[in-house]
């Protein structure tokens, strides 16, 4: 029950940072970080695989009624949210991931942590800004989006994980 | 006796067809079953995507009447609380750009008290335009689409189709209101179009972005014996019923030669600076029923 309540406390405080925030940064036009997407990343490991999904398209298009983009994070998110098992088998290779509740940064690590988002946020950004350009005929402005963008994004899921982390540091002691 | 016989077997055998096809209709109902519940997974997230994609070409249409608006309340609200918050930090620069738009109205309207009260008279029933004061409380200037949120909706007298311009010149066109507020198409989307003049030389030309950077537009369909100097004056042209004639749009800042075409474009800069956007009005043409229902007539 607890832990339901955080969740639905991060995806709130997610989506409120991203539209009121991080989405104006301005970096050249060409940088737009998203960092919305800790809410999937953190997502319980033993949760269903289409609850996941559901709460990414949930999510995706709570950013899309707020950016006026109906469907675009929201299929984007859905993708990241469908990869996500993948990933994390792939990420994790041999270690085995059946005691950790959560994946986060106190329980596997920063570098683990690091991988993860670098392989989610790549998957989200390509996504996203490849069915932006339905609109956007530029094929190399949009892989220089992905590129700038994402490096952006994942410093910036880190930075947040590394603040808000102290809690569970102080559980494992 | 061989008849009974015979239709007995036929019978028979009708049945077992008909309870056959029922079966078969119970396995592959039972197959279809057993295939969505093994691949649940997969098929949600096809339909999923699906409706995401037809979401979007949907959001692409212009004139949409979606079902969950961009422009609803709750949005505007909480994109209300944070330009309330932001706002604070531009006050100073918000109140200098007033005062500097007071001086100009100011200086106006003194011409306009110097000359005779005949013209006066006709300035005053000439007035067909109402403008209307909105606050922008969110604004993008770095998507492909860039849309604009401002807190004045539907009770205040906002309707689709009207114009927007800020102090400095054209913004953008409403393309959807709720009660209490309403989103603007600005200038820095693919969909924008504006029927623009240059000062110079009275050219009609067509506005588009085009160039994916918040401060420059291209101005499309020029008449390649038009010569165009950087800096020449841009201006809105009098045949469209959403601008007034004569608002400020911007200056020439590349004039391009066309290789193939018969027609130049002109690279220009905005007169509005759309990273600054905080205070813009609202344009509403008084007849614009009666030009509406003359343009109906004539279709």
């Amino acid at each position: 029950m607890n832990r339901n309540a955080l969740h639905i406390i991060r995806f709130i405080a997610l989506v409120l940072v991203q539209v009121l925030l991080v989405n104006h940064i301005r970096l050249g036009g060409y940088v737009h970080p998203y960092i919305y997407l800790i809410f999937i990343m953190l997502l319980p490991v033993t949760m269903p695989k289409w609850q996941v999904l559901l709460l990414g398209f949930g999510l995706g298009l709570s950013i899309d009624l707020f950016t006026g983009t109906l469907g675009l994070h929201a299929g984007a998110t859905t993708l990241m949210a469908f990869c996500r098992p993948t990933i994390l088998r792939i990420v994790s290779g041999h270690q085995k991931l059946e005691n950790v509740q959560e994946p986060d940064l106190g329980q596997l690590g920063g570098v683990w942590f690091l991988r993860y988002a670098v392989c989610m946020v790549l998957v989200h950004h390509f996504a996203l800004f490849f069915l932006e350009s339905f609109s956007f005929h530029l094929i190399l402005q949009v892989l220089l989006r992905i590129l700038l963008s994402a490096p952006v994004s994942i410093f910036l899921i880190m930075m947040i994980l590394y603040i808000f982390n102290p809690e569970k540091k102080r559980e494992a002691k | 006796m061989r008849n009974v016989e015979y239709r007995d077997a036929t019978l028979g055998f009708a049945l077992f067809r008909i309870l056959n096809s029922a079966f078969r209709i119970k396995t592959t109902m039972y197959n279809l079953r057993r295939f969505i519940l093994k691949h649940h997974f997969v098929i949600l997230f096809i339909l999923l995507e699906v409706i995401s994609i037809l979401l979007l070409a949907r959001s692409q249409n212009f004139h949409r009447n979606s079902l969950v608006s961009h422009t609803n309340d709750v949005v505007g609200t909480i994109y209300k609380w944070g330009s309330d918050v932001g706002g604070y930090f531009s006050l100073g620069k918000t109140n200098e750009q007033l005062a500097e738009e007071n001086a100009l109205l100011r200086k106006q309207l003194s011409v306009i008290m110097d000359t005779s009260a005949t013209i006066y008279s006709t300035m005053e029933s000439d007035t067909v335009y109402e403008y209307i004061p909105a606050r922008v409380v969110n604004n993008s200037i770095n998507q492909a689409n860039n849309l604009i949120i401002i807190n004045k909706g539907k009770l205040d007298g906002i309707e689709r189709n009207m114009g927007v311009v800020s102090s400095e010149g054209v913004v953008g066109v409403v393309t959807d209101v709720s009660r209490h507020y309403a989103s603007v198409m600005s200038l820095l989307h693919s969909k924008s179009f504006v029927g623009v003049r240059f000062k110079n030389n009275q050219q009609i030309a067509s506005l588009r972005w085009n160039t994916n950077n918040y401060r420059y537009g291209m101005v499309e369909d020029i008449p390649t014996h038009v010569v165009l100097q950087k800096g020449d004056t841009v201006l809105t042209s009098s045949y469209s019923f959403i601008f007034p004639e004569d608002i400020m749009v911007g200056t020439v800042e590349d004039p391009l030669a066309a290789t193939t075409d018969a027609l130049n474009k002109a690279k220009i800069q905005f007169a509005t600076d759309f990273a600054k956007l905080r205070h813009v009005y609202v344009i509403k043409n008084l007849y614009k029923a009666e030009l509406d229902s003359l343009q109906t007539s004539f279709q």
